[in-house]
Order: structure tokens, then sequence, then C-alpha cells
């Protein structure tokens, strides 16, 4: 199992030194609030570039901003770099969306979830300087334009919705940091150039190309230029600060930001300034959330080793902290809506740990454990932090990341390279690049710098084809007959007719779907390229094309089932007794779902506790389970994307269980109308009445290789079961055996019911609760009642 | 086969059947403090004793019994319905519960197949070695992995002993660590030969004074306590839990007294201290039965640390809470 550790643990238990509290308590004092100074500048931009290419544009806009919005620098700061021009504070992205913006400028410093401040002037600066340029020029009203009207009804009735992207800039990458560390942004502008003699200006298409290699060497100019404000700025500082220590601090921060990330950084803190500045201009750039820095600890490890003798270890643990805390102050507004599927204030940027190295060693280092560390000293909610396990994961961070875990925090989350290695040489990944994987996100495997995965293409809602299929494609809510006409219950006299019946209705979704986000896909190619951001990313300058056109070497679209649990038991209960049992006919089961059982409430009892239920280890219910999901899977596996990639299936809900089940009518599993679906591929919250060995067994019967987009299992335990060193090895067993089973991904919520009682009482005194939603944790008092309610909910295995 | 679905099968509830069967009233897996590692443990029915501060009384009777847990009841009518030997009665008064003339009860099981509600629920079912070692192999990897095993608990095990030593062989036999959970108070005769298939025992002193024994449990201690010594001087390794009830045993007096016995012991592992609790209360109103200790609180954590304290400077290895 474990092979012995060369990596000593001590280095990993450097608490948190006075200059992180000090930042830290400054960050949860602040309350997030809008600033207009991104979008303002990105609109005169845009007025001034009109009939240029379109990558052209983009990259001047990004000049533009970089050196037009407001810099600083705070105290006792040592990574530097802000995102607005007030910390934790959210930027406007309105050449992606705006229109959402406008109607809800008023209601965000009301809205139940994720609040954002916004003074009169930003509102009015909105007003007048940027909606008005923008009406019919957003990405997404060019989207719309090109969907089939079929497509957009069934996103109304909500049986899935590609809104991520479709608002939003796509994200969910992770750039070639390591090589920035490395060689600096002077070798990707050579690189850019020499590219340049590849292509012939006389051949119209490729005139293409070197627009977007010339306009690649504008944005990195512009990111060296930005670096050199702060360089500016810390010389400033330091010329009129009177303590000697605090005027060293700044002059090494001016000398640091001269250097990098235009040369190749020599030390420790180098290497995280450098990282620091290509992270943020990449957020700055493209509005996607879950940008992700992935394998920090492979990359950044030659840095730490050339300064670790030269550096306090404590100094080596705070710079860490601080990279922390700098991640946790990027932030993202987005509609009322979405705020239900990704509440919290999330960015999902995902740092990964540990796992094997491209020649399938364990790759455990110092850093590993130091980032695990880190985790633990900030306590919030930022970054998701993930740990990868195999055949010979080192005991010292088995046991590191267990403890981590048992803080409650809801991080590190596990994932299974036993597993996904596979699942991504089947997606034609190169075995070392499969190797050299990290996490997206939540849960979404990819090899990063050579990637465009678009991860959260959509979330799909499986739950709402159990509804449709039981009524013949017609959906209530919106009176509309979205799907075919597949046979009314009446008719169908067996199970393998409500089968035959849901899988054509999935058939049918599933391609409007694909459909829907290729249509969003081709608008990003066309509207907004991303040059900086391209460039970081294989092939990109080879191919002389941007990653938004299928410039990376991976292309993916991964679109996620949600309510596999839901539509798994309700078909179960449909054949246990409707068919097997004949207790209840299921034109009678669909009159009494009709009803949302009023009047039934018996029958909603049969449905749950005479039904076999998922999560349970019952090969009955889990079966059918799997089918369901299968079938989802084999559908999405049909289709590919504009970048002449592959779409592949996840199974992960963010947090859009809630608002997916919020349009489901009540359900064969015994769920009533409009209530949450189960998340992930948990089983349904309370129904998981047998432990969690048999939650283990049961979801390690899905097949976690097709769906190599990802999926999530969430598994709550009560403090008492993790006590001691007993209770450490009790999850590390938990784990293990999950995975060997095949599992992909769980996590850890180690929080007692009380305390999420208590919290829902009291929002003041638990302010800083961090609790594990999906995928990525979030400030418990910053959530919706109504997923906080959830995730109460969900079964709390003591014991 | 997995112990929901045995528990889902309402039909011939109170018949054995054929060959060897155990009356089993519950399986729980992850069990984590019996024994160590991840364990299955089996709680079989039917015990010879009578502790006041019993936490299952559901697994006191040596058969199926019914139970009836009000808050689930939302009153469909539907046992009334059913029943066919007309044992069950709405409550006279509005809103009173349904009331189960126990008497007249054949165990049936039909009003409990019908309550989809669960409030009437019949606890206990007969299982035969093959349907059990199905349940406990649904597990096996997490014994390999977390080195746990099957621990056997009650009521008390060992009331159940052909039973029992077929299981514990059964299992043995196909390399899963072994445990039982009992009072040891049974004729050697019958103790040794499950023992031979026993890797931990987990055993009960619940007083030192044979008088104090006899008044709170109905029987004498020697009987156990000779026990222990034996599967001390065999070798097997044995855990000695103490159940702590404030101001029945747990006077100065009786824990040295429990210390010294200990001592004079080779092969005990570790000396647990099981505070008293009233989880149990509850369930003795399902079963229409009066709580016998009422009026006992449970003792805090302060009080426990400062009556063990002497224990922990003696040098044993305590554990508190098991
Ligand atoms: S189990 Fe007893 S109470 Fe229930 S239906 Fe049968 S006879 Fe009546
Ligand atoms: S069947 Fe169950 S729920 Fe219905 S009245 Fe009887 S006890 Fe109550």
């Amino acid at each position: 199992m474990s092979t012995k550790a060369k990596v000593n643990p001590a280095v990993a238990t450097q608490g948190p030194t006075e200059r992180v509290e000090k930042i830290k308590a400054r960050f949860l004092a602040t309350t997030p609030e809008i600033c207009a100074e991104r979008a303002k500048l990105i609109t005169e931009s845009y007025k001034e570039t009109e009939g240029l290419p379109m990558t052209t544009r983009r990259a001047k806009a990004l000049e533009k901003i970089l050196m037009g919005m407001s810099i600083y620098i705070e105290d006792d700061e040592l990574i530097v770099g802000n995102q607005c021009s007030m910390p934790r504070s959210a930027p406007v992205y309105p050449e992606f969306s705006c229109e959402w913006l406008e109607a809800e400028l008023d209601r965000l410093a009301k809205r139940t979830a994720d609040v954002f401040l916004i003074s009169e002037d930003v509102k009015n600066t909105l007003r007048k300087d940027v909606f008005p340029y923008w009406k019919g020029k957003t990405n997404q009203e060019i989207a719309t334009a090109l969907m089939k009207q079929e497509a957009i009804d069934a996103g109304n009735a909500v049986v899935y919705t590609v809104g991520n992207y479709y608002f939003n800039g796509v994200g969910h990458i992770s750039a070639n940091y390591g090589k920035v560390m490395s060689q600096g942004l002077n070798a990707v502008i050579a690189e850019a150039e020499a590219a340049k003699a590849k292509f012939d200006y006389a051949d119209a298409h490729q005139m293409k190309s070197l627009h977007f290699l010339e306009s690649t060497i504008t944005a990195n100019k512009a990111v060296i230029a930005f670096a050199n404000r702060y360089a500016d700025e810390a010389e400033r500082l330091a010329a009129v600060q009177k303590d000697a220590a605090r005027k060293a601090e700044l002059l090494e921060i001016a000398r640091i930001c001269r250097k990098v990330p235009a040369q190749p950084a020599e030390t420790f803190q180098e290497a995280v300034q450098s990282f620091w500045f290509i992270h943020l201009v990449i957020q700055l750039e493209s509005n996607g959330h879950s940008i992700s820095p992935m394998r920090f600890d492979q990359y950044c490890y030659p840095f730490y080793a050339a300064s670790k003798d030269s550096m306090p270890a404590e100094k080596a643990q705070e710079l860490l902290d601080l990279m922390w805390l700098k991640l946790n102050g990027l932030n993202k507004v987005r509609d009322e809506n979405s705020t239900m599927a990704f509440a919290g204030y999330p960015m999902f940027m995902n740092i990964i740990v540990g796992g094997v190295d491209r020649e399938g060693k364990d790759a455990t280092n110092e850093l590993s454990l130091m980032l695990l560390q880190a985790a633990a000293n900030t306590k919030l909610y930022a970054p998701s932090l993930s740990v990868r396990i195999h055949e010979g994961t080192a005991d010292v961070l088995y046991m590191k990341a267990a403890e981590v875990s048992r803080m409650g925090l809801g991080v590190p989350a596990f994932f299974n390279d036993r597993t996904i290695i596979p699942a991504l040489l089947s997606r034609g990944l190169t075995l070392e690049d499969a190797r050299d994987y990290g996490i997206i996100g939540c849960v979404e495997p990819q090899v990063g710098g050579k990637t465009e995965g678009w991860h959260d293409a959509a979330f799909f809602n499986m739950a709402k084809v159990i509804e449709l299929t039981l009524n013949n494609g017609y959906d209530k809510r919106t009176a509309m007959q979205v799907g075919p006409q597949t046979g009314a219950v009446t008719e169908m006299k067996s199970f393998d007719d409500v089968m035959a019946a849901y899988t054509k209705q999935m058939e049918y979704f599933v391609g409007l779907m694909c459909h829907a986000d290729n249509m969003v896909d081709l608008a990003h190619g066309q509207n907004v390229p991303l040059p900086f951001l391209s460039s970081l990313v294989e092939d990109c300058i080879g191919r002389g094309k941007s990653l938004q056109e299928g410039g990376a070497i991976y292309n993916f679209s991964g679109p996620q089932g949600v309510g596999v649990a839901n539509a798994g038991d309700a078909l179960t209960a449909i054949k246990k007794l409707c068919f097997d049992e004949k207790v209840i006919s299921l034109p009678e089961l669909k009159e009494v779902l009709d009803k949302d059982f009023e009047g039934a409430e018996n029958i909603r009892q049969m449905l749950v506790n005479r039904a076999p239920k998922y999560g349970n280890d019952d090969d009955y219910a889990d079966e059918i389970a799997v089918e369901s999901a299968n079938i989802y899977c084999r559908e999405v596996n049909k289709y590919h994307n504009p970048r002449g990639g592959q779409f592949q299936p996840g199974l992960y809900p963010a947090s859009a269980n809630v608002p997916f089940g919020g349009v489901v009518e009540a359900t064969p599993d015994g769920r009533k109308k409009g209530t949450p679906l189960a998340d992930g591929v948990s089983p349904i919250g309370g129904f998981d009445i047998s432990g969690p060995t048999a939650t283990v067994n049961s979801v390690a019967k899905l097949d976690h290789e097709v769906t190599s987009n990802g999926t999530l299992l969430n598994q709550k335990f009560h403090p008492n079961a993790v006590k001691g060193e007993e209770g450490l090895r009790n999850l590390i067993a938990v784990t293990e055996t999950y995975f060997k089973n095949g599992g992909f991904h769980v996590q850890y919520n180690v929080i007692d019911r009380k305390t999420l009682e208590k919290a829902q009482e009291k929002p003041e005194e638990f302010a800083s609760l961090v609790v594990r939603v999906a995928g990525y944790s979030a400030f418990f008092t910053a959530l919706d009642k109504s997923l906080q309610d959830d995730i109460m909910s969900r079964t709390e295995q003591v014991f | 086969m997995n112990w929901r679905e045995k528990v889902l099968d309402f039909d011939n509830i109170g018949d054995r059947g054929e060959g060897l069967k155990g009356l089993v009233f519950d399986v729980q897996k992850f069990a984590i403090h019996d024994g160590g590692g991840i364990r299955t443990n089996v709680f079989l029915k039917g015990c010879p004793l009578q502790c006041l501060w019993c936490s299952n009384p559901e697994s006191l009777a040596s058969k199926p019994e019914i139970t009836f847990v009000t808050n689930n009841c939302i009153g469909c009518g539907k046992c009334l319905e059913v029943c066919p030997a007309g044992a069950i009665r709405q409550g006279e008064t509005a809103g009173e519960d349904i009331i189960i003339d126990r008497e007249r009860c054949t165990l049936c099981g039909q009003c409990a197949k019908h309550c989809y509600a669960g409030a009437i629920n019949i606890i206990g079912r007969y299982v035969s070695v093959p349907e059990l070692m199905q349940i406990i192999e649904r597990d096996r990897k997490f014994y390999e992995q977390s080195g746990g095993g099957v621990t056997f608990s009650g009521g008390e095990p060992t009331a159940q002993p052909e039973f029992l030593k077929a299981a514990l062989a059964e299992i043995q036999k196909r390399g899963i660590h072994t445990a039982i959970e009992t009072s040891s108070l049974l004729p050697w005769e019958i103790y040794a030969p499950i023992l031979e298939h026993v890797d931990l025992v987990l055993t009960d002193i619940k007083h030192m004074d044979d008088a104090e024994h006899k008044r709170l449990t109905g029987v004498s201690n020697q009987l156990i306590l000779d026990n222990i010594r034996k599967i001390s001087s065999l070798g097997i390794p044995v855990k000695i839990r103490l159940p702590l009830i404030p101001g029945i045993n747990d006077s100065d007096r009786n824990l040295e007294a429990t210390a010294e016995f200990v001592e004079q012991l080779s092969n005990v592992q570790s000396l647990d201290i099981l505070p008293y609790h009233r989880l149990g209360e509850m369930k003795y109103r399902q079963l229409d039965i009066s709580y016998p200790l009422k009026g006992v609180e449970s003792p805090t954590v302060e009080h426990v640390e400062e009556r063990i304290r002497a224990l922990r400077e003696r040098g044993l290895n305590i554990s508190v809470g098991g």
C-alpha cells in the first residue's frame, strides 16, 4: 500500500503568522462590492477598436484594463496584485452578458445569497457608460441567436441549463504556470514572434493566425507592464515608509515585480509572485470561474527547493498562506439564478497535491504537505484543495490529508489515480499527460496547460426527464410540450416500456443540450477569444489559433447529470411497486404524483420505505441507478464540439441540485414537488441508512471511468466518527476501499448537525464557518436557507 | 442479500423454519468502537440478564417483538384493517395513538407490512449462517483495509450458543477477525467451544460486589469473574467494559476492586468505561415497558473523568466511550 515516505511531516507544522492573521481579519471584515473600473475601460476600448479583428480588440482591451485600473499594495502584503479598486470586490464583464446585471442592479445588495454592495456612483457609471453600448453585442445575445427554439424551450423548462458559459467566460482552465515561472513571459513573446514566420499573410485564413499571434504579443507585453506598475508603486511606498523592516519588504517587492513574470523566477517568493500575476490576469481577461492552479506542489517545487536553505521554514509557509489569502480575494458576481447553483462566492480554483509524476512515481514532496497546512492555517473557502491518491501514496500525505479533512473545512477532496488515469487514457491523452492530470473546479480532471475542457458546459436535470417520461413529454410548469411523445402512462405495460420511454426522452434532450452548448461554444470563438490565456496553453501559438477556436491539444465539453439518485430511485420504485409487486398501478401512482401526495401520505411512505434505495449496497436499486446514469452517459458520448473535441459526461451538481429540484414535480422516489435533488452521485439525503460502507459500495457500482468529466461523492461524518488516530485510519480506510472499488472522488464534511443549527440561528457568531457544498467549500452563512437546509439533511454518519 | 431486505420481509416472522437459525435484531455496518477497525456488528436477540440500565430493551426477549413508534404514525388506519387477530384498536380519545394488544398478537407481521410509515415494526428476524455471511461479506474490503471484522453483540450473543458458534466458525474460516461482546454469564462447557472461534472478547464487569450485582442484574457475579479468569488463561485478548452508572457502580470502592481484578489478568487490552446514557429510554416507551432507571441523569464528561482518575493513575489502559 503506502510506500516509505522521504518527506518529513515536520515541514508542515508551522501555524499562521501574525501577518497572515492580520490580513485574514481584514478580509473577513470586508463585504464584497461591485467595481465598475473594468467595465468602463473595456467599453472605452471597444469603442476605439471597432472594425479591427476581434482577437486584436481583445488584446487591446486587456492592455487598456491593465494600464488603467487602480492598483494598490496593502499593509503587510508580500505577494501583490489586486483584481478591483477595492479588496474582495467583483469586476463587471459586460462583453459576456449584462442584461441580467442591468435588471438586477438594485437587488444585488438585497438578495438572499452572495450579496454585493454597490454604490450609486458605480450604478450611474454602469447605466450611463457601459450598458447602452453593449445592447445586442454581448456574447449571450449572439449565442441565443444561433440556437434552435426547441433548445431554448427545453432550457426554459429547466431540463438543462447551459447558463454558465452562456452568461460568463469559460474559465475551467489551467494555464502553463510552471512554464512562466521557469522561462518568463519574454520567452512566450519570443515563441509567438517565431511562430509568425510559419504563416503566410497572403492566405486569408492564415492571416487570421497572424492577427492572433500579434494579439498574444500585445497581451503578454501588457502583463509585463502591469507588473512594473506594482514595482513603481512599491518603490513609491518604500520612499515614504518609516519602518525599516517594511521598507525592506517593499523594496524586495519592487525588485521582484520588475523581474517576474517577464523573466524566469529564481527564488520561492519570485515564483509565487509570478504565479499570482498570471492567475490574476487570466481572471481579469476572461471572467470564467474554476481557473485552477492544479499541481502547484509539482511545478513550484524547484523554486522552493532552491530557496529552502536560505529561508526560515515559517517564511515559506507564510508565502503559501499569503497566496491562499490572495486567492480568496478574487471574486465574481453572478446573476441571481446562478447564485442558486453556485452559492457562496465560489471561484472553484483547484489546487491539487500528491499523485504520481509523469513517470508514474509517487510525487509527494514537502510542498504537498505545506499546501495542506496552508488550508489549515487560513481556514477559508478557497482555493479548493485536492489530494491525488494512488497505490503508493506516501503515508505522511494520507495522514496529513485526513487530519485536515477532520478539521471540518470540507477540504481536501480525495481523487483516485487508479480510476482517473485510465479514464483520461480512454479519452485520448498520452500516458504521461494522463499521469500529470490535475482537477479543474470541483471534480473535473484534465492535463494542465494543454486542455480546453469546457468542463462545466451544462447541468442536466435527470429528475426532470423522469417527470417528462411520466407526462408524455409535456411540461406542466411552462405548459409546453417540450419533449417527444413517448407514450402515456396508461400505455406502459411493463417496466421495459417505462425504460424505453425514459431512454427516448433522454436521447432527445441530451441532443438539444449538446446543440445549445455548441452554439455557445461557437459564439465564444467568434466574439471573445482570449489571447493572453491562449498564449499559455499548448499548442495555441503553434497552431496560430485561440483556445476558443480549438488551439489546445485536448478539447472537450463536459455536461453534468444531476439527480442520479432520484432518477434511479424513482425507476426502482416503479419497477418494484408497480410491476414486481403490483401494489399500485403506474396510472394510480401518476395521479398521486400529480397531486403532490396530497391525501396520499401513506403512498409516499410506501415509496420511501418499501422500495429499495440507492446507497444501501442493495443491488436491486443500485443496478437501476447505474443504468439510468449510463443512459445519460451513452448519449453524451455521441457528440462533438466545434473545437474538434468530444463531449464527455460527468455526474456532479455544484449546488444545482437545489434549483433543479425546485422545478420538478413530485417524483416516484417519494420526493415532494419542488424539494432538492440528491447531490452528485451521493444517495438521497436520509435514504442512505446503512452506513458509509454501504454507501461507498453502492456508489462504486457506477461506471466512474466513462464519466471522465468527474463524479462527486459527499460524505458527512460526525466528529466522533473520526476521533483520534484510529478515526483518521478509518477515514483513510473508507477512502481507500472506495478507490480500490473504482471510485473517482470523495470528500468529507466533518461537522455536527448541532453546529449547523446554531449557525443558522446566529449567523453572526458563525461568520467564519466553512462547509463543503459540493465540490467546493463556502461560508455557511453566505448560503441561501434552502441550501443550508439541504446540507443539514445529508445523512450524518454517526456511530 | 442485505439486512434491509431481510427487515422488509414481513411474512412468517414468528416462524423459525428449517435448519440452524439465529434470532437477529440488527446488523450495523461501519461500527468503529467495538473491537478495532471498521466492523459489522451483529446483534442477537435475547438476554438472560435484566440490567436496570439496559439501553436495548428490544434485545431482551428471545422472540420477535412488535414495537410502535408514535412519531412515525400518520394515522392511515391500515393496521386496523389488516390485523387478522383483532389485536389493534384505535385509542379512545381523539388524537390518541393506536393500541396494540400484545397478548392477542400472533406476530403475523401484516400490520408492520402495511404500515408504510414505519410506525409499527417487528423487531427480530430468524437468519441462517449463509444468509448472515452474505451480509457480512459485503464489507469484507473494509475489514481488510482497516483491520476490522465482525462483532457479535446483543442482547446476549451466547444465549444462542449453537448459532453463535457456527457463525463465528464460518467467519473465522473465511479469514475475518471475530469478536463477541458478552456478559460471560454462562457455563464454561458452553462458553469454551464458542471461544475457540473468537479473536477478541469484550466483556462487562458491572459490579464487583456480589450482593450488589445480584440486586442490579438479578444474578451472582461469581461465574462471570471465573469465566473472565479462564479466558485470560487461554490467552484470548480481552477488553473489559465497565458501564459507569452514577450512584450505582461508580463508587471509589467498586472502581478500585474492579481495577484490582483487571490487574490480575494477563490479556486485557483495555478497560473501556461506558458512561451511562438515556438513549434507550425512548425504546421502552415503544415497547410499552416502564423505564426502570427513571431519575438517573447521564454523567457529565467532568464527572466521568473525576471518577476514573484513580484508574488512570494506576497505569491501566483506559478508554472512555468504547
Ligand atoms: S402482527 Fe400482531 S398486531 Fe400485527 S397484524 Fe399480526 S396479529 Fe395483528
Ligand atoms: S398503519 Fe402505521 S401509520 Fe397507519 S395507523 Fe397504523 S400505525 Fe399508524
